[in-house]
């Protein structure tokens, strides 16, 4: 508690709080922009945080991931396109409320919901991260290669499709990972003999040129877009009912939010699903989903925005991303000299209490913000396509340069774009590929050090309670969907049968 | 449409799943492709007194991606077979790629300013923006600003040309 006050005392400097403004405002402008999700508005805006000092630069930062996550649901409710996944459930009711003229309305259930969810999701993370980094800290090579192991497998099962296409994409992800240097014995793997890939590809190129320059090429290819812009009428308020209707749906998103996202596994997508159906299945008026349920889009935006504080718990305390987002955050810290893990919050316990701290006043800026500037977010909607994919073009290029600093990057950013391309025009999902670059060379490096240290006994990597219990889940989690959805086949085809 | 239960997008048309399907295959092909390539890069690498020695990673990478992309391909053999569809504007992908290219080789020496306006005129005009003149007026208005906040403010140091911007 008191490590936290003291987090306060360093955010709310007056210069602090201008940096945490700035990020919230730009962090908004920018994730308001069609296609870009929170993933692609921190990696864009990385280079911005890269010259300041490091708290500045991860005050900063907490207010351009809160923001971005804020930013994407106005486009999600207004426009339709969901920057990424976990903002799908939103648009679903957000968007037919919003043609109904209900557009303010679901706006503020959803500015006030990711307030409320934020802000005890950020409780929560401040409760919970210690204790994680206590027991994280007994961890050795062994319980980190299982960790590692159920993230994969998790990873490319949530966020796909179908196992297969997360695991391609999973495994495309580690293959670029693997380029570059081998730390343990100086050599070059996949470089081709090329100097400027013997440091790797950077992690802010790769997240880029996936998604940005996928997004835009793809936009070339399907020609000028139709999509429409709900008009905004009104003030966004909630009245006395859709309060009613909001807060419960608030809290139970945030009850799914936080856990689910703060598990070693998958992310924010299953539990803004999840709320979606729990709301459906619990509301008075189950007919109005699918029509523009208020509850249907406070939940899911709870859960989103609960669990984007979730994900942070494995982040920081473990050193293990599960989502783009998250990954993306991890390359952050390492470009501010920190190494998120258990030794984080000894070493660097300050730094990390002051962007908790952030997270708060991040939380209360954007409400400040977003309420009454909604409109203003809706004014950079109507920016037609060609100048916002043009614009992210530019930013792209800069942000792979400033990353990189060669001309060689802009190269890889072009071609990783293509393959970005071609994974979307495929339904494979991008953001394993993501936590795919980041988790297999630490897996790979947590690998060789296990059997370093036992010699070369494999049967190290079971040699804990905990480590045996992972395996299991990962089994479980390889075995159980197939399974699952043949009992599901099976169970539909009884009843088509009674039915007749 | 979206299978919500299941929290997946389904490809909204039969012509938009058949276009999925063969991107997918071709996509698998690419990744056996690639499968090939890391297992030889692995096969060269000297190995060490490890156990589990450097090239053990690239390998096992190697054969996934290989045994991914075959199913993949797999999957969708049956639209690899079928005829190709319409063109679709690939001729416009083509050339932002060049034009990404042209940024990047132009960078050093036309300096930040004038090949970013340049990069945003050209994606801009391939994207299908009416009036060149206000396009050319945007990207030089945002290449400026860009210059001024990232390098003189942020002190990120950019490239500049002859003209010193």
């Amino acid at each position: 508690m008191g490590d936290l006050l003291s987090g306060f005392a360093d955010a709310l400097t007056p210069g602090n709080l201008l940096w945490a403004f700035i990020g919230v405002t730009i962090g908004t402008a920018v994730g308001v922009l069609p296609g870009i999700g929170p993933a692609l508005t921190v990696a864009l805006l990385l280079p911005v945080t890269f010259r300041l000092e490091p708290a500045a630069a991860l005050i900063m930062f907490a207010g351009i991931y809160y923001g971005g996550m804020y930013g994407g649901s106005t486009t999600s409710i207004l426009l339709n396109t969901p920057g990424e996944s976990a903002s799908v459930a939103t648009a679903l009711e957000g968007n037919k409320m919003a043609r109904a003229g209900r557009g303010a309305a679901a706006l503020a259930t959803a500015a006030i919901g990711s307030f409320v969810a934020g802000t005890i999701g950020t409780i929560a993370l401040s409760a919970a991260a210690p204790l994680v980094a206590d027991i994280a800290i007994h961890f050795g090579p062994p319980e980190y290669v299982a960790l590692m192991a159920v993230a994969f497998v998790t990873v490319s099962a949530l966020l796909g499709p179908s196992l297969l296409k997360g695991a391609a994409g999973l495994v495309i992800g580690a293959t670029i990972g693997l380029v570059g240097i081998d730390t343990q014995t100086g050599q070059a793997r996949l470089a081709f003999g090329l100097p400027s890939l013997f440091d790797g590809i950077d992690v802010v190129i790769v997240v880029v040129a996936l998604f940005a320059l996928g997004e835009t090429f793809a936009h070339l290819l399907a020609g000028t877009g139709d999509s429409r812009v709900e008009p905004l009428r009104g003030q966004p308020m909630l009245s006395r009912d859709d309060f009613r209707r909001s807060w419960p749906a608030w809290l139970r998103g945030t009850a799914l939010g936080f856990p689910i996202g703060s598990l070693p596994a998958g992310g924010a997508d299953v539990p803004t699903f999840l709320s979606y159906s729990i709301e459906k299945r619990l509301s008075k008026r189950p007919e109005q989903f699918g029509r523009g349920a208020i509850e249907g889009v406070a939940g899911p935006e709870a859960a989103n925005n609960a669990a984007a504080a979730g994900v942070l718990v494995p982040l920081l305390t473990i050193g293990l991303p599960t989502s783009a987002t998250a990954a993306v955050i991890l390359t952050a810290f390492q470009s501010y000299g920190l190494q998120p893990g258990p030794q984080l919050f000894s070493e660097s316990g300050d730094l990390v209490w002051a962007l908790i701290a952030s997270l708060y006043i991040g939380n209360v800026l954007l409400l400040v913000l977003n309420l009454p500037l909604a409109k203003v977010w809706v004014r950079l909607l109507a920016i037609p396509a060609y100048g916002i994919y043009a614009g992210v073009l530019v930013f792209a290029c800069l942000g792979a340069f400033a990353a990189g600093g060669t001309i060689a990057d802009l190269i890889v950013l072009t071609v990783l774009g293509l393959v970005g391309l071609l994974m979307r025009e495929a339904g494979v999902p991008v953001a394993p590929a993501v936590v795919g670059l980041i988790l297999a060379p630490l897996a790979e490096q947590q690998l060789r050090r296990a059997l370093a240290l036992s010699e070369g006994d494999w049967s190290t990597l079971v040699s804990s309670p905990l480590t045996v219990i992972l395996w299991a889940v990962v089994l479980l989690a390889l075995v159980a969907p197939p399974l699952f959805a043949r009992v599901k086949k099976h169970r539909r085809h009884i009843d088509e049968v009674r039915t007749g | 449409m979206t299978d919500i239960e299941e929290g997946r997008p389904l490809p909204e048309t039969p012509e938009l799943a058949h276009r999925e399907a063969r991107a997918a295959g071709a996509l698998g092909v690419l990744m056996v492709l690639a499968g090939i390539v890391v297992l030889i890069d692995a096969a060269r690498l000297r190995d060490s007194d490890e156990t589990l020695g450097p090239a053990a990673a690239p390998t096992l990478l190697g054969i996934l991606l290989a045994v991914i992309g075959g199913a993949l391909a797999f999957q969708s053999r049956h639209f690899l077979r079928t005829a190709q569809g319409p063109k679709r504007n690939l001729w416009r992908l083509a050339a932002l790629v060049v034009v990404l290219i042209a940024f990047a080789l132009l960078l050093p020496i036309m300096g930040y300013v004038v090949s970013s306006a340049g990069l945003f005129v050209g994606a801009a005009l391939l994207l299908g923006a009416p009036h060149p003149a206000r396009v050319l007026a945007y990207g030089w208005t945002l290449a400026i600003v860009v210059f001024l906040v990232f390098d003189v403010l942020i002190g990120l140091s950019l490239p500049t040309g002859p003209w010193g911007f």
